[in-house]
């Protein structure tokens, strides 16, 4: 479970980025983040990867206090969370299979046994056809879907995905979040997608938290979202 | 395994900078090893003179062999000495033949007649060079007198000499090393920025991370220290008759291989510290993960 309590982001420049965020999620739970570019849904996912610090309040999961995890216990925290980035983040020098990989050589797997986890994650999100192509080979579609391998092979407690269907075509965007449902059904993992992409959203009819200038406007579960 | 494979990687991504590194560590070591062989030389010069006869009194032409005898005695009963041995005019023109085989012009028209008779005297402690000095100057019969005293005191000056400005020397190519690591690896991690932040955000620690440049500074080190002694010892082969030649009866050559080993093994350390150093410092920079 993640559980923000009385969470406030102010950055150095004074931007107030999170305003007392209280916020509960149970396991295996799939959220939708929305709100409007600037309303704070990047910073709340960079918060439970500690890659920023909140300026107050506390953030749990499963009931351990992230915020407390000293510096060289951060790489720990982060293989419990996938994460799928809106542009991508793969590395165009490598073949699919080795942006996959990435996560179990820094876990110091074999290589056998990194072969076989590999094609498995390429066969869920299915690219194993794909294993040695580069992602500037691959469509839009694909080079997410990669992403999400890349995400899941280590087989996160919680997939984080901030916009991945920002650079997306309608139908790309369709299959690279039923995907993400598909894991979160199959695997158990829990789910928090931030985007402004309000068709997704009201197809998926998943719980939606709204937030406008740092704070929650609402949570509605299988809400909706109307763009402004 | 992978490790490693990695860092060559990397070298070979852009080996003008490797060049570049691996180039400055070779010629600090370089300097560093000729540097290192003249003071180990000058030493041995310096030990083979200190043992050498400390003064030499050389008679005039009508010395008799009872007026040598008698300065022997002299000398001999201060017990300031260990041994004095007498050169007669045909053994020092024997010597003076040895010693300018090679060169026939400087043997042409020399007789025993040029050469002066002379005692070797040497003195028990370095310090009653001068007292002995003073008492065969002061003979009637005896013509010049030399100590090498002169020629230690010049020798233990340029040994210092070498040595202070082989420090400052090298020191500074060794900076000039360090700095061009530091660059080098300093770029590598730029280049590299994506990577390493995809890197981090799928939980490699930051020693995973900066494991590979490590690696890469100890190759430079391998690499520099290898290629320096490899130079210095062909030189050093190349050039051994002329510097044998050079420095006459003073045996330095053949120098045993297991001193290159040694001296190989030294200075790998030393570069491999460096390169470790080096990339210690460029990540602590540059390296900017959470």
């Amino acid at each position: 479970m993640i559980e923000f309590i009385s969470v406030t982001k102010k950055y150095p420049n004074g931007a107030l980025a999170l305003d007392d965020i209280n916020l509960k999620i149970a396991d295996g739970e799939f959220i939708f983040i929305v709100g409007p570019s600037g309303a704070g849904k990047s910073t709340l996912l960079k918060l439970i990867t500690r890659e920023t610090s909140p300026t107050s309040g506390t953030i749990l999961l499963n009931e351990e206090d992230i915020l407390k995890i000293p510096k060289n216990k951060i790489p720990v925290l982060r293989r419990r969370i996938g994460t799928v980035f809106q542009d991508f983040k793969l590395l165009l020098t490598k073949t699919v299979f080795e942006n996959v990989a990435v996560p179990l050589e820094v876990l110091g797997y074999k290589e056998s046994e990194i072969e076989k986890q590999v094609s498995e994650a390429l066969d869920k999100v299915g690219l194993l056809e794909k294993a040695n192509s580069f992602p500037l080979q691959l469509s839009g579609g694909e080079v997410q879907r990669t992403s999400i391998a890349r995400a899941i092979i280590s087989k996160p407690q919680v997939l984080l995905a901030d916009e991945p269907t920002g650079d997306l075509d309608p139908k790309n965007s369709l299959e690279v979040v039923s995907l993400i449902e598909k894991i979160n059904k199959e695997d158990k993992t829990t789910i928090l997608m931030a985007t402004h992409n309000a068709q997704i959203v009201n197809h998926f009819k998943k719980r939606v938290v709204n937030l406008k200038k740092g704070k929650i406007e609402s949570d509605v579960k299988e809400g909706r979202y109307e763009a402004a | 395994m992978k490790q490693p494979k990695e860092a060559i990687k990397l070298i070979r991504r852009s080996p003008y900078q490797a060049l570049a590194a691996a180039l400055a560590m070779s010629l600090t070591f370089f300097v560093s090893s000729v540097f290192i062989l003249l003071i180990i030389g000058g030493q041995i010069v310096l030990n083979y003179i200190e043992q050498r006869p400390q003064v030499i009194a050389f008679f005039k032409d009508n010395a008799t062999q009872s007026q040598i005898a008698d300065l022997t005695s002299k000398v001999q009963a201060t017990g300031l000495t260990t041994s004095i041995k007498f050169v007669s005019k045909e053994e020092a023109l024997a010597i003076y033949r040895e010693r300018n085989k090679n060169d026939p012009l400087l043997l042409e028209s020399v007789t025993a007649d040029f050469l002066p008779a002379s005692i070797d005297i040497s003195v028990k402690k370095a310090q009653d060079i001068q007292t002995i000095t003073s008492m065969v100057q002061q003979d009637s019969q005896v013509e010049r007198v030399i100590t090498p005293q002169n020629l230690v005191d010049q020798l233990v000056k340029w040994t210092k000499t070498i040595r202070v400005g082989g420090i400052v020397f090298v020191s500074t190519l060794l900076a000039v090393s360090f700095l061009i690591v530091i660059m080098v690896i300093g770029m590598r991690i730029a280049i590299r920025r994506d990577e390493i932040v995809i890197m981090n955000l799928v939980g490699a620690t930051k020693w995973y991370i900066s494991r590979p440049f490590f690696i890469e500074g100890a190759i430079y080190g391998v690499v520099g220290a290898t290629v320096a002694t490899f130079f210095v010892y062909s030189l050093l082969l190349f050039y051994s008759p002329n510097i044998q030649q050079f420095l006459g009866p003073i045996q330095i050559f053949p120098i045993s291989p297991l001193f290159f080993v040694y001296l190989w093994i030294a200075e790998v350390l030393a570069a491999v510290s460096i390169g470790v150093v080096g990339a210690a410092i460029a990540l602590f920079r540059y390296l900017r993960i959470e």
